[in-house]
Formats: structure tokens, sequence, C-alpha cells
């Protein structure tokens, strides 16, 4: 950052605020595009669990960035 | 056999017919046989861009229900030898279209042409389906803003997914023109660069086109405006032509005259 930047308060460039909406929405786009049936899967994978174990929460993501797609499943267990 | 190209974005608005109306254009001043179909049941523009809008007798669904022989409809460019042009139907119900009716009419094309390339309509309804179902290659465009990226993205996966190539296990082969880039903005950081916007898609890119008001002024007298050898959106739409065929080709210097960044390399910062 120049002290010109610094003075003035340069503010970011749009271009970069651009980019950072459209990862955002993308990744969340693809996800959904990918795993259309997420609701009924995670309804599933919670009555298994439930079998074994006391769940309190069990939250799905899933990420796409084209070059790689990962499920996430984070389950929280009731104490 | 020939190979079936077409031309989508998803979003509407972003240069689909003019890219179309250009690359083949390009195509058969390559020495080429190509024939540009327009897809856009109901609303037809790849004739007023072509310059051939007065010459239409029979149309595209005309051929394929019967009414006429595919020759009947097929329109010759007088201005460039080698491209032909089988124009929209302006029938109100854009849904006419058969998948067996267009397997049949684009294998016949692909039997008498190097290149067929098909103009889809923009949305991803059943025109676009119909367009993209059987491509060998597409060529994806988007301008430098977040609601074409965003919808090039959805039409990629659409690709993916619904194809037949998709269904057979293949991929259609997918290739991004940027279209109506301004290196200044790109230059002061206001514009999505090249390089983020390939990022963003994760597809190969094939060409960068600036954004010039000739191709305004060529869309109003129908001369596409690779015709024009002095300006730069014409260049670029002969060097994507050129990379179709496989040659490798430098991409444009698109630097602004007063620019600090002489090399279209700038984009790529």
């Amino acid at each position: 950052m120049s002290l010109m930047d610094i003075f003035f308060g340069k503010k970011q460039a749009s271009a970069n605020i651009a980019k950072d909406r459209l990862t955002v929405m993308l990744a969340a786009e693809r996800g959904s595009n990918a795993l259309p049936q997420m609701e009924e899967m995670k309804r599933e994978i919670l009555e298994v669990i439930k079998k074994y174990t006391k769940v309190k929460e069990i939250t799905i993501k899933s990420e796409n960035n084209q070059n790689i797609e990962m499920l996430e499943v984070e389950i929280v267990l009731d104490r | 056999m020939g190979i079936i190209l077409t031309v989508t974005s998803g979003k509407g608005g972003v240069g689909k017919s003019t890219t179309t109306a250009n690359v083949a254009t390009a195509l058969a001043q390559e020495g080429k046989k190509v024939v540009a179909v327009d897809f856009d049941i109901g609303l037809r523009n790849l004739d007023m861009i072509l310059g051939l809008e007065n010459r239409i007798v029979y149309d595209v669904v005309n051929v394929m229900e019967g009414d006429c022989n595919l020759s009947q409809a097929l329109i010759a460019d007088k201005k460039t030898p080698g491209l032909f042009f089988l124009p929209a139907s302006q029938t109100k119900d854009k849904n006419i279209l058969e998948k067996e009716k267009v397997r049949k009419l684009l294998e016949t094309l692909k039997g008498q042409f190097d290149f067929v390339l098909i103009d889809s309509p923009a949305g991803i309804e059943s025109g676009f389906e119909h367009a993209i179902f059987l491509a060998d290659m597409a060529l994806v465009v988007s301008t430098p803003d977040v609601s074409a990226v965003r919808d090039a993205d959805r039409v990629i996966g659409i690709m993916d997914a619904k194809s037949e190539k998709a269904i057979n296990g293949e991929e259609i082969e997918k290739l991004l023109i940027v279209n109506r880039v301004k290196p200044g903005m790109v230059e002061r950081g206001d514009m999505l660069s090249i390089e983020d916007v390939l990022q963003i898609l994760a597809i190969k890119l094939i060409g960068v086109v600036p954004d010039d008001e000739k191709v305004i002024s060529s869309t109003n007298t129908g001369q596409p405006v690779v015709h024009d050898m002095t300006s730069k959106s014409g260049e670029a739409y002969r060097r994507i032509a050129k990379r179709i065929l496989g040659e490798d080709v430098e991409y444009l210097d698109l630097s602004e005259k007063n620019g600090f960044l002489s090399k279209i390399k700038g984009l790529f910062k």
C-alpha cells in the first residue's frame, strides 16, 4: 500500500470484490447441483447414527471447487 | 465427419450470436465448409448479424418437419465462400424441437460440413438443451461481470450432466471466450481479469475479444466484424478460428495506447 493510499483510504478494487462474491456463490451453487437429495441423505444418516449413539446435531456441507469435491459431515453427540 | 460446435452462455446479451456469426465466418475464411444454425426458435437474430435476413425462405423447423429439403433451406453467404446459414423458425412455440428430429438434422449436417455451429438460445430451457445435447465442442461466451460468469458456470455444469457425451461418460470440450473486455478497466482493477474468470470457471481459454464499437456498426450493416481487417475484435475472432483449427496463436495486444502495461499479459496480473 502506498503512502497516498494510507492518507486517502483507497477503496478496494471492485474486481476483487466481484471475484470473492462469485467464488462464494458458485461454491454453494455447485454443491447444491451435485447433491440434489441432500436432505434425504441427511435424514437417513441421522437415523443410522441415532441407532447407535445419541445425536444432538448433524450438519453436512458439500464443497466443490471443480478440482475437488468434498462432503463434510459433522455429528455432534449428546452427552 | 464434421464437428458440432455449440455457442452458449446462459445469460442473454453477452454476444452469442455475434460470436457465432464471426467464428463461423472466420472458419470459412480459413477454407472450411461451415454452417451456422440458429437454434433460438421464435427469436431469430443470427440472420441480421450475417446480413442474410432477406434471403430466408425456409427455416430449421421446416427442414425437421420435412416441409422442404435441407438444400432448399440452406442459405449460401455470397460474401464468404464455404459459409452457409440455417435460420431459426419464427414459430411462437419454442418447444417445437424434438430430440430425434434434431439428431437427424445435425447428423446430416455433420456429414456435409466441417463445422456445424449452433447458436444456442439464452437460458437453460429445452431449446438450450437441444443445442448442447449433441455438441462435440462448446464455445462458452461470457463477459467479465458477475451475472454472466455465474450463468456460464451453470451452463458448464449442465453440459457436464445432460449432454449425450456426458451420458456416455465422455465430456464436451468446453472452450471459454471472454467477450467485451475493457483493458483499461481491468488495469484499474474495476473489471474481472481474464485470469480471474479462468480461475472461477476452470475451463480452457480460446479467445479474448475486446469491447469494440465496430461490432455494433458491423451488426448495423450485416457484415460480421471479421470482414473488417483493421478491427481488433475482428482480429480476435480470426485468431479464435485458428485456435479451433489447432494452431497455436498468440493473444492479441489489447492494451490501450496510453496504457502502461503493453501486453495483454497485463490482463493476467
